[in-house]
């Protein structure tokens, strides 16, 4: 098995580069779960339901109720109101980026003309029609009175009036909602959680993926440019000398890498498990594979893509051209429902959607091999084309 | 019936490198213009020739990284572009460091000995021959990165010739490294050579050359135009004739150049020192010193010695001696 010595003999060239270079071996196995914990924290709260907008409100009303709904959206978690004096104010803060949206109480809560006027800066769309519903959120649990009255204002016209025993009882049952807020919004919809928080969230799942593939395609983009090393310091000179060649040494580097990639995935993984919960010890038998096909893709890509290069320089530049925009299509950096839909279309033509869609489906959604035979297929052959093009490359370097 | 005959003289090993009538062009520009060379066992042979001679190129043929447009290269009898075999008893020095910085020495040659297909079994023995070989056995478990030049440039030399090559080729093997490394190396090499190695060695360190190497050969053009043992070929080119050195204090201005050039002498790569070889040696350096301070030109020093190949390196590329 004389091949097989030869690569190990490479493995083990890389392990102990690595291991020596303590510096490269914290980034290569610290970074990874530490820049996951970053982005679950940073991209669940932006996704999820604990989104605290910070809201410029302006009560123009002067009314009893304005002031009521004011000082609810002061004491809400939900948002960070503060107080504005005036709707100039208001606007003024938002476009200064002082504040995420603005509301300005033009008119009593109750009246039947649009009371609220939300301010909003474009380049935040999304802060609009959150401020909107935590407003209608805020109203409904804290001035449900309010709410009623407004509705029967609204119905009074339509009805021909009400009588006087009509107002008479919807005032008590105003009076009663004031003093025992129901908290419900009288809305039509009603939630329901598809999965258990406790065994951790899609996002976390989601980003778990998307950061081990951006590390396992950064780090292998790294070990692969040593190929580039080995030519400019004649070590590929000398092996192509004799009767090795560089196929041990692409065999080796591809073998090493996908090491690394597997350790770098149980790090983030373990930090998913410990720190939210998710299930990947009771999904091993598919994490695994799944793990194996995503690493084998990163190494086979960066060893490819880097024996295109001629110089280190190229591939480096080519290596950060690629990790980022693999990344930012891919579904790393923003997630992919977030996406257009010719975006997320484009996604499938990068390792990491296919890698972040595998993990969702074995932890967050419990399919079977067949949610996900598709994907390790799809990250084995482009992986191992990779290693084809790098090995066809190293041969042409004999000339 | 005749006896058979017996002739004194040793036998003569096979050659382990035969290069014969290389022809090779880059691109439609010829760059090996039918290049013959024998290599035998327990043999240094050193390539001189200017940047673009075609040193490079040769290598590359006999570590059979290109295949001659025309004529061939054979090492112990194969094809080394074809029989990978054939590469088994080469070994290659090249001019970088060519190993693993973050390794030490031991982890590199072992690396290269497996690279080299030198047996599981046998690979402590080999590596430890290797280490003892280029003294480098002390250092053996320091990272390369740490090591000094001379010890680098002999780890370096200690990866090549772990599998036992019949042939070490050494490209620039002490370029950027201090005399007592330079001396070092030397030994290293010597002492490759009396195990019977046969080594090429490219080098622009001509003083080395001619110390070291037992055959040296001028490469001109893609054309080998000198070849021979280096006293022999110095004596042949310059017979009784000694080079008479002059070190001038100062640069000189045109009229001063003028009066150096009516003596003979011709400016050196350093604009101080002017060189002219004289059969008068000594003699003809008191007559030198004379006429020069009387014109001005007061020498700082003269020096009288015997050509070196270094001269002869000049003749052959200012194209003065005939190939």
């Amino acid at each position: 098995m004389q091949p097989l010595w030869k690569i190990a003999a490479m493995v083990r060239v890389m392990a102990l580069d690595l291991w020596r270079d303590r510096g490269a071996l914290l980034m290569t196995f610290l970074l990874p779960p530490l820049v996951f914990l970053i982005f679950s924290s940073v991209f669940a709260g932006t996704t999820g339901d604990d989104i605290q907008l910070k809201l410029a409100v302006a009560d123009m009303a002067h009314t009893p109720d304005s002031g009521r709904l004011a000082a609810a959206l002061a004491a809400s978690p939900e948002v960070r109101a503060e107080r504005a004096p005036t709707a100039g104010e208001v606007r003024r803060r938002v476009k200064a980026g002082l504040a995420d949206a603005g509301l300005v109480i033009r008119a009593d809560p109750a009246s039947a003309e649009k009371p609220f006027l939300i301010v909003a800066d474009p380049a935040r769309a999304v802060a609009a029609p959150l401020a909107q519903a935590r407003v209608q959120q805020v109203l409904a649990n804290a001035l449900p009175d309010v709410t009623l009255r407004r509705t029967i204002t609204q119905l009074e016209p339509a009805l021909g009036g009400f009588t006087d025993e009509q107002i008479e009882n919807a005032d008590s049952a105003a009076a009663l909602m004031r003093q025992t807020p129901t908290h419900d919004d009288g809305g039509f919809f009603e939630r329901e959680a598809i999965k258990d928080a406790r065994t951790g969230g899609g996002v976390i799942a989601y980003y778990a993926g998307a950061v081990m593939m951006l590390f396992a395609l950064f780090s292998a983009m790294q070990g692969a440019l040593g190929l580039m090393d080995e030519q400019s310091t004649g070590v590929a000179d000398r092996l192509l000398a004799g009767t090795a060649g560089m196929g041990p040494v692409v065999s080796g580097k591809f073998l090493f890498l996908v090491g690394q990639g597997l350790v770098q995935a149980l790090l983030i993984f373990a930090t998913a498990q410990v720190v939210y919960g998710v299930a990947v010890v009771q999904h091993l038998a598919l994490w695994l594979p799944t793990t194996l096909a995503a690493s084998a893709c990163a190494a086979g890509v960066a060893l490819g893509l880097v024996s295109l290069c001629r110089t280190r320089e190229q591939a480096q530049m080519l290596s950060t051209f690629v990790i980022l925009v693999l990344a930012a299509i891919g579904g790393s950096m923003v997630p992919r429902f977030l996406m257009p839909p010719w975006l997320q279309a484009a996604g499938w033509l990068t390792p990491h959607a296919w890698t972040i869609e595998a993990y969702q489906a074995i932890l967050w959604r419990d399919a079977g091999i067949g949610g996900v035979y598709k994907a390790w297929c799809v990250l084995t052959v482009v992986g191992l084309f990779g290693l084809v093009v790098a090995h066809t490359l190293a041969r042409r370097l004999r000339r | 019936m005749t006896p058979p005959s017996v002739s004194s003289d040793p036998p003569v090993a096979a050659p382990v490198l035969t290069v014969s009538g290389a022809v090779h062009a880059y691109g439609g520009k010829p760059v090996l213009r039918g290049v013959d060379l024998v290599l035998h066992p327990g043999e240094i042979y050193a390539l001189l020739g200017p940047n673009g001679a075609g040193k490079t190129t040769l290598i590359r043929a006999i570590c059979g990284r290109i295949r001659p447009d025309e004529g061939v290269v054979l090492l112990k009898g194969l094809d080394p572009t074809r029989v990978a075999g054939a590469r088994s008893g080469l070994g290659l020095v090249p001019q970088e460091i060519a190993l693993y910085p973050n390794l030490t020495v031991v982890e590199n040659v072992q690396t290269f000995a497996a690279l080299a297909d030198v047996p599981r079994a046998g690979l402590p023995a080999a590596v430890r021959r290797a280490l003892e070989l280029t003294r480098t056995a002390d250092r053996a478990h320091v990272p390369i990165k740490h090591l000094s030049g001379g010890y680098k440039r002999r780890a370096n030399i200690a990866a090549a010739i772990v599998h036992e090559p019949g042939l070490l080729i050494l490209d620039e093997p002490t370029v950027g490294v201090d005399l007592d490394a330079r001396e070092a190396v030397d030994a290293v090499i010597r002492g490759l050579r009396d195990l019977g190695v046969a080594v090429l060695m490219t080098t622009h360190d001509l003083d080395q050359a001619g110390a070291l190497a037992d055959r040296v050969g001028f490469l001109r053009e893609g054309r080998l135009v000198l070849e021979g043992e280096p006293h022999a070929l110095i004596a042949e080119a310059f017979g009784e004739r000694m080079e008479v050195q002059v070190h001038l204090a100062h640069e000189v201005d045109a009229a001063g150049e003028g009066r150096l050039a009516a003596e003979g002498l011709e400016r050196t790569s350093r604009s101080t020192v002017w060189t002219r070889l004289d059969a008068d040696g000594y003699a003809a350096a008191a007559k030198l010193d004379k006429g020069l301070r009387e014109a001005g030109l007061t020498p700082h020093e003269i020096r009288v010695r015997e050509p070196s190949l270094a001269n002869l390196f000049s003749l052959v590329a200012d194209r003065k001696l005939a190939a």
